[in-house]
């Protein structure tokens, strides 16, 4: 990584303090978990059944991603990106972005770089939430063991393969947010996407659909499925998608013939 | 020297819109140049071009000598630059929008400081820019061009929004920058008083076409040759037949009758004639020198 793309990471990085992007990143993370400590002290009376349970980290791993892999990460990728496109579009900032003595690459990167990281910061705040989902039931009302370690290693590698399932996601939603300057067009349709996706999960060829990784990761194993969802060679599918869709964003943006 | 050269530059919006028009812009090494001309006259898009905001169509920039297309980067490390309305993240501080700016210029961050005073902000600093009025997010977009001390500065009609007193002190601010450091000063508006007073060379565009280019005191001389005599009387008709009679060619108009320019002896003889020839004078004022006859009269003059 060269001296002016690390300078125009920075600059990126610090253009999301405050944003409604950063505020989102951090309550979309703690949402669920919060849900699932609320949902646990109203019903304190099973927590002893549950903390007792051997795979106890197991099923509290799958109930926290259930909303996450379906709703909550697709829609944090779709938002995420857009807002933070939006951050230059709502205060006229292409024009000076564009003047600064930097490649078309290196801005184009720099700013999908700190949505890249910015997702990665979701996902390591959700499973510290999830953690934390799983702990203070048992402190809170007490009468429950706190849970042993979590199986981290597996956490951190199913959350790798999540993150690149959401990743043609977010390639998809910056190409949008490049393309479009009102923030509604790219939100919109990331939407409808989503929808898209989320109709096309018992399709045979779902495992095409950009938009659908995350929810067949999260279904392929899952016993209560109403069918069997197809999901072969998803990641490298999602992987691929990301590239294309990368590639596609970036020709948008150095083609554009207004810039700012 | 040359620090900014333009050779026709052209440019549409679409197959039946052209907005510039073989623009040949010479700016001199440091020089305050201003550009001026009417809203739409096509100043904006050439600043645009200049820093490769819109995609050339045809012609060619060359910067500190060097071609805008093949040394874009090299050259927008010497260039700051405003173009129309600020560009500032209004949920970040003054402070933060210039941090921002000095990450990828790479200045010290006691420049930032030293920037904001100078063009009165230095109270400000940990204000966010949302906050700000619109004098006061001019001035930090100023600062924002400032901060890397740029060889040359490029400003789209900067003193928009300021008071009055706002315009004296930016004013003062360029002429400083461009006096003790040799900045080139590429400064556009639609106001000829406010170049007069900064400017040492101006450019005038007008439909897309570069009317007038040199300097100031050439201007000047352009500006006489728009000048005319306005002559308010009781009866033209009567004031036209004397003056014909003089051999003065006069002609009526809404500001009265108009009169060539001429020495002030001149206008005391005439007016004394026309007095004993029996025309009741009401008043004898200078008509044109304004941006709109100076228009009027580059026009004039490239179409004979």
């Amino acid at each position: 990584m060269n001296r002016v793309f690390l300078a125009a990471l920075r600059c990126e990085w610090l253009k999301r303090r405050r944003s409604l992007g950063a505020w989102l990143v951090i309550a979309g993370a703690f949402f669920t978990p919060a849900i699932i400590v609320l949902v646990r002290l109203v019903r304190r009376a099973g927590l002893p059944q549950l903390y007792a349970d051997p795979q106890f980290w197991t099923l509290h791993w799958r109930n926290a991603w259930e909303s996450m892999a379906i709703f909550f990460m697709p829609m944090a990728a779709i938002l995420a990106t857009s807002l933070v496109v939006q951050i230059e579009t709502r205060n006229n900032a292409w024009k000076q972005v564009h003047a600064l003595p930097l490649h078309t690459a290196t801005i184009f990167f720099a700013k999908f770089a700190v949505i890249l990281l910015m997702l990665a910061q979701f996902l390591l705040l959700f499973v510290f939430g999830v953690w934390l989902s799983a702990v203070l039931p048992a402190l809170l009302p007490g009468g429950v063991a706190v849970p042993p370690a979590p199986p981290l290693r597996q956490f951190f590698a199913d959350t790798a393969l999540y993150y690149l399932d959401c990743l043609p996601i977010v390639a998809a939603q910056y190409l949008l947010s490049l393309r479009f300057n009102h923030f509604v067009a790219p939100i919109g349709m990331g939407f409808l996407a989503w929808v898209a996706a989320l109709s096309a999960l018992s399709w045979e060829h779902a495992n095409l659909v950009p938009y659908a990784y995350t929810m067949l990761d999260f279904l392929r194993d899952n016993p209560e499925a109403r069918r069997a969802v197809v999901s072969s060679g998803m990641h490298g599918l999602a992987l691929g998608w990301f590239l294309l869709l990368t590639a596609a964003g970036y020709v948008v943006f150095a083609t554009k013939a207004q810039k700012g | 020297m040359l620090c900014l050269e333009t050779s026709n530059l052209c440019h549409r919006y679409s197959a039946a819109e052209a907005v510039l028009h073989d623009i040949a812009l010479a700016v001199p090494q440091a020089s305050i140049y201003g550009f001026l001309g009417p809203n739409g006259a096509g100043k904006t898009t050439t600043l645009r071009l200049l820093l490769g905001l819109m995609r050339k169509q045809r012609g060619s920039i060359s910067i500190f000598g060097r071609n805008l297309d093949t040394h874009r980067v090299e050259i927008l490390r010497q260039v700051g630059s405003l173009i129309e309305s600020p560009s500032l993240y209004e949920h970040l501080t003054a402070a933060e929008n210039l941090a921002l700016l000095q990450r990828i210029h790479r200045v010290p961050a006691a420049r930032i400081a030293e920037v904001l005073e100078r063009v009165g902000l230095g109270g400000a600093r940990d204000k966010r820019a949302g906050a700000f009025s619109l004098g006061m997010k001019q001035r930090l977009g100023i600062a924002a061009a400032l901060l890397h001390r740029p060889a040359l500065l490029i400003l789209d009609e900067p003193t928009n929004g300021l008071d009055p007193n706002g315009i004296i002190e930016i004013r003062a601010l360029l002429t400083a920058l461009n006096r003790e450091e040799g900045t080139t000063i590429l400064v556009s508006s639609h106001l000829l008083a406010e170049v007069e007073r900064l400017a040492s060379h101006v450019g005038i565009v007008h439909r897309g076409r570069l009317l007038f280019q040199g300097t100031l005191e050439a201007l000047r001389r352009e500006r006489h040759g728009a000048a005319r005599v306005a002559l308010h009387t009781a009866d033209d008709s009567h004031a036209l037949r004397v003056l014909a009679d003089a051999g003065i060619a006069a002609h009526g108009s809404e500001h009265g009758l108009l009169l060539p320019p001429m020495p002030p002896p001149h206008i005391a003889a005439l007016n004394r004639r026309l007095v004993e020839q029996g025309v009741e004078v009401y008043a004898i004022g200078a008509e044109g020198g304004d941006l709109e006859s100076i228009f009027m009269n580059l026009i004039g003059s490239r179409a004979a």
